[in-house]
């Protein structure tokens, strides 16, 4: 306290009026920085949301114009009424596959995380060591032989095709987080469950999962953005346009619909809608999650 | 009694068992069969009963690619760009950011943090439409705003690789902003006020203190972005394709195009061995050479 007051008895009456004028183009100069930062972190989406209310010609003729007076919903109707475009069911599948890959990460993050941080046996560090292992692995150097194990195996254009990897390359990251957050939980607890005669799989679900769902929720977090984005393993396991995720639907509606950018982004919108209602309701918990999950894991 | 605090092995391994099956079925399974796949001829038509060994063939071939090695600098490429346009302008954006004259910082998180919640399939779609040589907004800029004339951006094969790496970089500044935020935040302010009362400006408090007390992250966010950029692939796949010509490709990308758009299986895998190979090399060395670098910073 005594070293704040210092700060400004040193530095208040010494140059004041000076200060004042470097002071507001300093200020002025920083908030136009930033400010031209995150807008331009916006714009895309407010310019596609206007732009999906412009008909191709409208908008061809003039890219950035908003369409006061002659929006047309017309590219939305389109898109929801062609079942050709896939997008209503590549987003049932992106849903399902996110959705059932999310529990699957969690429960499996739960499990591995926390009998490598509690339990002693020989192969705990060399299982330890194989998950850390599994994040330096490009995913791109097992694209073909993923495509060739799936096809023989006749696993490939399945419901459940993507799941595995998903679930396979979600693992390490939630391993780690669980370890450590298991790392931090005092051992008398269980201990005291167990004099209580509770049996490792109750002490398990009914008193250390409870306590971790901190750090579960943060690994769904992170999984939930990287399942519904991922588009390398679905590129190459999902040929059936059936079984689409979004971000492969929305490769092949560029294929179809190259020039006609209005109703590729409304597609673009439609699909995001879930992702950006989600961040926008819930951004301090998602950027809490998501960074802790980069610097711990 | 202690047998929840030691079950028994079977316990343990019966929770292990599916995670851990799936991991090394996932993970190392299809790495082994690359490696072993690399040594066959494999292309298409050949089915993998009819692929013959050729022993070291692939990777003598692969040595020799001039693309390979093309798109391997197009990732060394992206991994500078990144680091200095990412982690630079996200460290001088937060510093900015920090300063008591900054107004509406929670925003400024929100928004800048938002394009890295995006798939980069979506990110590559809309700023091909930005990039677009007829109707992108950057062309409208350029005539309307700076008087220019229309550039060709995406097409452009001296410069696309610039022009990619653009999307790459602005996605995910404001992801490095709040990870650099966080370790900012978690400095001891009386360091900074007795930078102020020893004179020092914003400059030298920035390159003599913050820098040096958050070391440890920005070494994360380096690991980060070199491991995020040698698996660059869904926004140039999107973008360009790896066009005009090679000049945009990368190793995901090649690797991609020779095994399934050529039906190249036994040379994709050699691709994707070097791949494995080269990422390994490039995220080690980099490691060991901040390492050593910062070494003499330690005391």
């Amino acid at each position: 306290m005594s070293r704040k007051q210092k700060v400004e008895s040193n530095f208040k009456p010494a140059g004041h009026g000076h200060k004042s004028a470097g002071h507001y183009a300093g200020k002025i100069a920083i908030n136009v920085v930033l400010w031209l930062f995150s807008l331009s972190c916006i714009f895309p989406l407010f310019w596609m949301f206007y732009s999906s209310l412009k008909l191709k010609r409208q908008f061809n003729a003039d890219v950035i114009s908003i369409p006061f007076g002659n929006a047309t919903l017309q590219n939305y109707t389109d898109i929801l009424n062609n079942a050709d475009y896939h997008l209503g069911e590549s987003m049932l599948n992106s849903f399902r596959t996110t959705g059932i890959s999310i529990v699957l990460i969690v429960l499996f993050s739960f499990i591995v995380g926390y009998i490598l941080s509690r339990i002693r046996f020989k192969m705990n560090r060399p299982l330890y060591l194989m998950f850390l292992m599994g994040m330096l692995i490009p995913i791109h150097s097992l694209l073909v032989p993923m495509y060739v194990l799936f096809r023989n195996l006749g696993m490939s254009n399945q419901w459940y095709t993507l799941l595995m990897p998903y679930v396979a390359f979600g693992l390490p990251m939630g391993i780690f987080l669980v370890e450590g957050y298991v790392k931090g939980i005092p051992i008398s607890l269980e201990e005291a469950a167990a004099i209580d005669g509770s049996s490792f799989s109750r002490t398990l679900w009914q008193i250390i999962m409870p306590l971790c769902r901190p750090i579960l929720v943060t690994v769904a977090i992170i999984q939930i953005f990287s399942c519904w984005n991922e588009f390398s393993f679905a590129l190459v396991l999902i040929q059936n346009v059936h079984l689409q995720t979004v971000p492969l639907a929305l490769t092949q509606f560029k294929g179809q619909f190259g020039s006609d950018y209005p109703l590729q982004m409304t597609a673009m919108l439609i699909t995001m809608s879930p992702i950006v209602v989600l961040y926008f309701a819930f951004s301090n918990q998602i950027i809490k999650g998501m960074v802790a999950g980069a610097v711990k894991g | 009694m202690l047998q929840a605090i030691k079950p028994k092995k079977s316990i343990v391994w019966l929770y292990l068992l599916i995670p851990v099956a799936l991991f090394i079925f996932s993970v190392f399974v299809p790495l082994l069969t690359a490696l072993y796949f690399s040594f066959f001829e494999w292309k298409s038509g050949q089915t993998i009963y009819t692929a013959f060994f050729n022993g070291l063939t692939n990777y003598k071939a692969l040595i020799a690619d001039s693309i390979f090695w093309k798109s391997f600098w197009n990732n060394i490429y992206l991994v500078i760009a990144c680091i200095v346009g990412q982690i630079g302008i996200a460290f001088v954006l937060v510093l900015f950011a920090n300063s008591k004259l900054a107004v509406g910082k929670a925003v400024h998180r929100t928004f800048g943090f938002f394009p890295s919640t995006i798939s980069a399939v979506c990110i590559g779609l809309i700023w091909s439409i930005i990039f677009h040589s007829k109707y992108g907004l950057l062309n409208w800029f350029v005539v309307n705003v700076l008087g220019g004339t229309k550039q060709t951006w995406l097409g452009d094969s001296a410069h696309v690789m610039l022009y990619v790496s653009i999307p790459l970089i602005w996605q995910y500044i404001g992801y490095y902003m709040v990870i650099l935020f966080s370790a900012i935040a978690g400095i001891d302010q009386q360091i900074f006020e007795s930078a102020e009362i020893d004179g020092a400006n914003g400059f030298q408090t920035a390159i003599h203190i913050t820098l040096p007390m958050i070391r440890s992250t920005v070494l994360v966010c380096l690991t980060l972005c070199i491991a995020g950029n040698m698996k660059a692939f869904d926004s140039i796949w999107t973008m360009t394709a790896g066009g005009p010509g090679y000049s945009s490709y990368v190793m995901a990308l090649y690797g991609y195009t020779v095994s399934f758009q050529q039906s190249n299986l036994g040379y994709g895998s050699a691709i994707s061995i070097g791949i494995f190979v080269l990422s390994l090399a490039v995220i080690g060395g980099s490691q060991w050479i901040v390492k050593r670098a910062t070494r003499g910073l330690e005391d």
